[in-house]
Parts: structure tokens; C-alpha cells; sequence
């Protein structure tokens, strides 16, 4: 018998997830949709489809990503849920691979899938709103197209996605109660953290610093006018490197692990 | 076969609450783990289902490793925790769900043992109550023919017609190849049904023995208000007098009444080692 992986016990896993916490799982991800589909839709009344499709692009990938990662492992809340997930005859790695692709591959397909959708109808709906006889048709046309889920936003947003999702398996797996309260707690400190101590540590190297971000970019006073001191080009992707390959797969990896040495 | 080998196990670095263990216990028994509120039992069930890891030490379960957690390991052991959660499902929805995971597992059991404790619905689990809950996951556990099967407190929530049931029902589901272990603190709902009795206090193996033995060198008896013979291990007032357990030296084998037992080997702990070391 493979104690590892065998495709079968973990189809069994995965129709018996689907079916157990159709409730917690479907319905984290519906809500997560709605979030994304009433956001981009009061956002893009006020501030106009580009900001919407880029505040409901975070909102929906990151953030809603997040929640649903703090879902898939959410069994420890209850005595009888977390033995019974624990106990379960599949192995630990097929338990982790399940949560893994709940969220990196389903969650995130379904989403680029279903932002994909409003996005062509809110855009198409802005374009056939437009007076083809305006003067600024040309420009009001090309002003908005459809999000670019290639582009450095959606980019931003996917290294965003792949480290908080990281972060908040693990974190699921080490608070028993209120982890997605909890996790989000403690990225919100660590984010603060290493501004603050990149702050610290850049005002004891250079002087007249306006603000620094950690791993980009730091801003001087220069008389009344600021500028930016970047990373250089090979360091800067360097860093691209770390949060986008990196630093995801310690997160994931490390949920693993502890899945592994989870005692309940 | 169970083995605990120099079992040490704490919650807090430091703390032991136990300390190199030594039990056995072998197939084609029912065990009856018997101790206070907060004296280990759960504890030592989960560090044989894999749920918690040992500071030190071994436990060894049909030679596996619980700690590993791996599947061939998980589908020969069965563990009924004290809560029970059953999902919004129907018991076929929760058989087809469940069931493909046990490789001994029988439906033809299932609805027999199901038939035995009263658990009849058509609708989810959910909605049933508490104990009708419980007595569907304890009839799916013996449905799933795993050869250790553990149970916490099982008899919590059901009802007195229901304790005799499970007590039938797990004789009857009893063979050579299956080791059943029970805790709870209720002992009455173990009487006639255990064939080994395991008290522990504090971390510390108080008695581990058959109850024929256990009947053989412990006298259970009601005496007068002089009785002054020998020793006494434990005494109370009831109803039919002064009841009391001491070492038995006339012979004969008396009933065995757990619920003094145990507060014989818990007020006399040492006493009880002593007797039962030979």
C-alpha cells in the first residue's frame, strides 16, 4: 500500500471534501465572487472601471484567496471535526494536496474565470454606453479595456495571492481557534513590523528619508523636492524572485510540515 | 497488539504527566480505561491514534507507529472521541463518503448494528439527536471491522436502554483479532463487559489486570460496622450496609463492583500495586 499518494483514496478525499464542506468551501468562494461582483460594481459608479477592476481584482484574488485558504484546513475549531479529518485513512500529503488545490488551483482559476466574465460585461457594457458619434470616442473607447490578467496589477496580485494563501494555511494549522482572525492579525503585524524596522534602519544609514518601503524603494528630501533611491535592476529582481517563487513555497511547504506534526 | 515502551508524555515541556509507561495489551480483549476527570485517559487514547506524539518513549500499535499517521496505519484503527460530529448527510451519502477509506468495512453491518441500537432516518444525520449521533458512529465503527477500535466516554448521551444495547452490541461484535479499548469514568456502564480493567491516575498505571484476577485476589463484600479482619482498601456506607474491598484471602472469587475498585486503587494506590505485583 502507498502511504504517500495513491490516485484513488485521494479521488475518494477530494469527492468527500467537496461533499462535507460544500457549505464552508462553496460557500467562502460565492461569497468571495459577490464581494469581488459588488465591489466592482459600486466602485466603478464612483471612481470609474480601471480603479474598479483593479481595487476588485485585489479584493477578489488576494484577499478573498486568503479567506478561502483559512477555510480548507478550518477543522480544528471542534474537537469531533479535527480528530475525525485527523484520524481519516489518507495520507498527510494528500490531506495538504486537497487544501493546495482548493485554493491554488481551483480557487484561482475559478476566479481569473469568473472576473474574466463581469469584467467583458462591465466593460462592454461601458462601450456600448458610448456615443459613437462623440468627438472623444476614440478616447473614451481605449480609456477602458479589459483587465490584463497578465499585466504588472495582475501580477502584483498573484505574488499578493500565493503568500497570504501561504501564510494562512499555516496559519489555520496553528490556531485551532478563530484562525483567519488570528492569521490576519499576525501578517498585519509582520507587514507593520518590517516597515517600521526598515524605516528604523534606513534613517540610520541616510538622512532626510520622506519614507521607505521595504524591498523597493525609499524616498529623500532633496531641498524641497524628493527623490527616489531604487533598488538596482539586479537586485530588484532578485527580490521579485523571493516574494514570487520563494517565499509562496516556504509558505505551502511549511503547511505541510506542520500538517505533518499536528497534534490535536 | 498495543505497547507503550517507556511512554513519557506532557503537554508543557517539564510537566510530565506520564512517565515511562509500560502497558501491553493484546488482541481479543475489551480494555476498560478507567480514571478521574483530567487523569490522562484521553491523552493516552490519542497518543495511539497519532493525534498526539509522545515526549519520549514508544507506542507501538499492530507495529505500527501511530505518530506517522499513514493510511495503511489509519484504516486498522478506529477512534470514537468523546464529541461527535456528523455532517449534513444522509447515512448513505455518509457511507459512500466514509466507508471506501475502511477496507473491512461490511453495509450488511452496518444496518444490523444500526437495527440493534434503534438508529432509523431517512434524513441527514445532523438532525438526529446527540445520542442517536453517537450510536450511528459507533455502529459505523464496528461496521468499518477495524482491529483496534477505540472509544471515549461513549456511553455520554445515550440513554439507559441505549448503555444496554452498546454493551450487547460490543460483546457480540467481539472476536480474536479485535482489540477494543474503552474510557470512561462512568464504570457501571462497563460492568459485565470488559475483560481487562486499566486505572490511571495522574499519569500513573494504578491496576492493569483481568477481571478474573481482579476477582480472585480482591474481595468485594458487605460487612458489619466492627468488621476489623484485615485491611481495609476501600469502604462505604450503602444501602445494604458497610460495603468494602480487601485483598481476598479466604478464596473464592467475589462480583467485581468497578466503581469501587477503582476508588479502592485510587485512595490506595500502593495497597493495590502490591497485591496484584504477584
Amino acid at each position: 500500500m502507498n502511504d504517500v499518494f495513491s490516485a484513488r483514496r485521494f479521488g475518494w478525499l477530494m469527492r468527500k471534501v467537496f461533499l462535507d464542506k460544500t457549505t464552508p468551501v462553496l460557500g467562502t468562494i460565492l461569497l468571495c465572487f459577490t464581494v469581488t461582483l459588488i465591489f466592482y460594481g459600486l466602485t466603478r459608479l464612483l471612481q470609474g472601471i480601471p480603479t474598479a477592476q483593479n481595487g476588485a481584482f485585489t479584493i477578489g484574488l488576494p484577499l478573498g484567496g486568503t479567506l478561502v485558504a483559512s477555510v480548507v484546513f478550518g477543522y480544528f475549531n471542534n474537537n469531533a471535526v479535527g480528530t475525525s479529518f485527523l484520524t481519516l485513512p489518507v495520507s498527510v500529503f494528500e490531506k495538504w494536496l486537497s487544501g493546495v488545490l482548493i485554493v491554488g488551483v481551483l480557487y484561482f482559476f475559478l476566479f481569473l474565470l469568473f472576473f474574466r466574465l463581469i469584467d467583458t460585461a462591465f466593460v462592454a457594457q461601458y462601450h456600448s454606453g458610448l456615443n459613437p458619434h462623440s468627438p472623444y470616442y476614440k478616447e473614451q473607447y481605449e480609456y477602458v479595456q479589459l483587465f490584463s490578467l497578465t499585466g504588472f496589477t495582475a501580477r502584483v496580485n498573484y505574488m499578493m495571492f500565493f503568500n497570504f494563501a501561504g501564510m494562512m494555511m499555516l496559519g489555520s494549522l496553528f490556531f485551532n481557534k478563530a484562525p483567519f482572525v488570528k492569521t490576519a492579525l499576525a501578517i498585519c503585524v509582520l507587514i507593520i513590523a518590517t516597515f517600521l524596522l526598515n524605516l528604523l534602519v534606513i534613517n540610520l544609514l541616510i538622512k532626510n528619508v520622506q519614507i521607505a518601503f521595504p524591498f523597493s524603494v525609499v524616498w529623500i528630501w532633496v531641498g524641497t523636492d524628493r527623490a527616489a533611491l531604487n533598488l538596482s535592476p539586479e537586485n530588484e529582481s532578485r527580490i521579485r524572485f523571493i516574494f514570487c517563487f520563494v517565499l509562496p513555497s516556504i509558505f505551502w511547504g511549511l503547511s505541510l510540515l506542520r500538517l505533518k506534526e499536528k497534534e490535536f | 497488539m498495543i505497547r507503550f515502551e517507556n511512554f513519557c508524555f506532557g503537554y508543557k515541556p517539564g510537566a510530565l504527566l506520564y512517565r515511562n509507561l509500560q502497558l501491553s495489551l493484546e488482541s481479543g480483549k475489551i480494555y476498560g480505561l478507567l480514571g478521574k476527570n483530567g487523569a490522562g485517559k484521553s491523552t493516552l487514547l490519542k497518543n495511539l491514534t497519532g493525534l498526539l506524539y509522545p515526549s519520549s518513549g514508544q507506542v507501538s500499535v499492530n507495529g505500527f507507529n501511530p505518530s506517522g499517521r499513514k493510511p495503511s496505519f489509519l484504516q486498522t484503527i478506529y477512534f470514537i472521541p468523546e464529541e461527535v460530529h456528523v455532517p449534513a448527510l444522509t447515512i448513505n451519502s455518509y457511507v459512500a463518503l466514509w466507508a471506501p477509506f475502511y477496507p473491512g468495512f461490511s453495509r450488511e453491518m452496518l444496518d444490523n448494528y444500526l437495527d440493534k441500537l434503534d438508529v432509523k432516518t431517512d434524513h441527514k444525520l445532523n438532525k438526529l439527536s446527540f445520542g442517536q449521533q453517537k450510536k450511528f458512529i459507533i455502529a459505523f465503527a464496528l461496521a468499518c471491522n477495524t482491529n483496534v477500535l477505540i472509544m471515549d466516554e461513549p456511553t455520554n448521551g445515550l440513554d439507559i436502554p441505549s448503555k444496554k444495547r452498546f454493551r450487547k452490541l460490543i460483546s457480540s461484535s467481539m472476536h480474536e483479532d479485535r482489540l477494543i479499548f474503552i474510557s470512561t469514568h462512568q464504570t457501571r456502564d462497563l460492568e459485565n463487559l470488559i475483560d481487562q480493567v486499566i486505572i490511571v491516575d495522574n499519569g500513573e498505571l494504578l491496576l492493569n489486570a483481568p477481571v478474573d484476577i481482579i476477582g480472585q485476589k480482591l474481595s468485594f463484600k458487605i460487612v458489619e460496622e466492627s468488621y476489623a479482619a484485615q485491611a481495609v482498601l476501600y469502604e462505604e456506607e450503602n444501602m445494604y450496609g458497610r460495603a468494602v474491598v480487601t485483598a481476598n484471602i479466604a478464596g473464592g472469587e467475589s462480583r467485581i463492583n468497578l466503581e469501587q475498585l477503582f476508588n479502592a486503587a485510587t485512595e490506595n494506590p500502593e495497597m493495590v500495586k502490591a497485591i496484584f505485583k504477584n
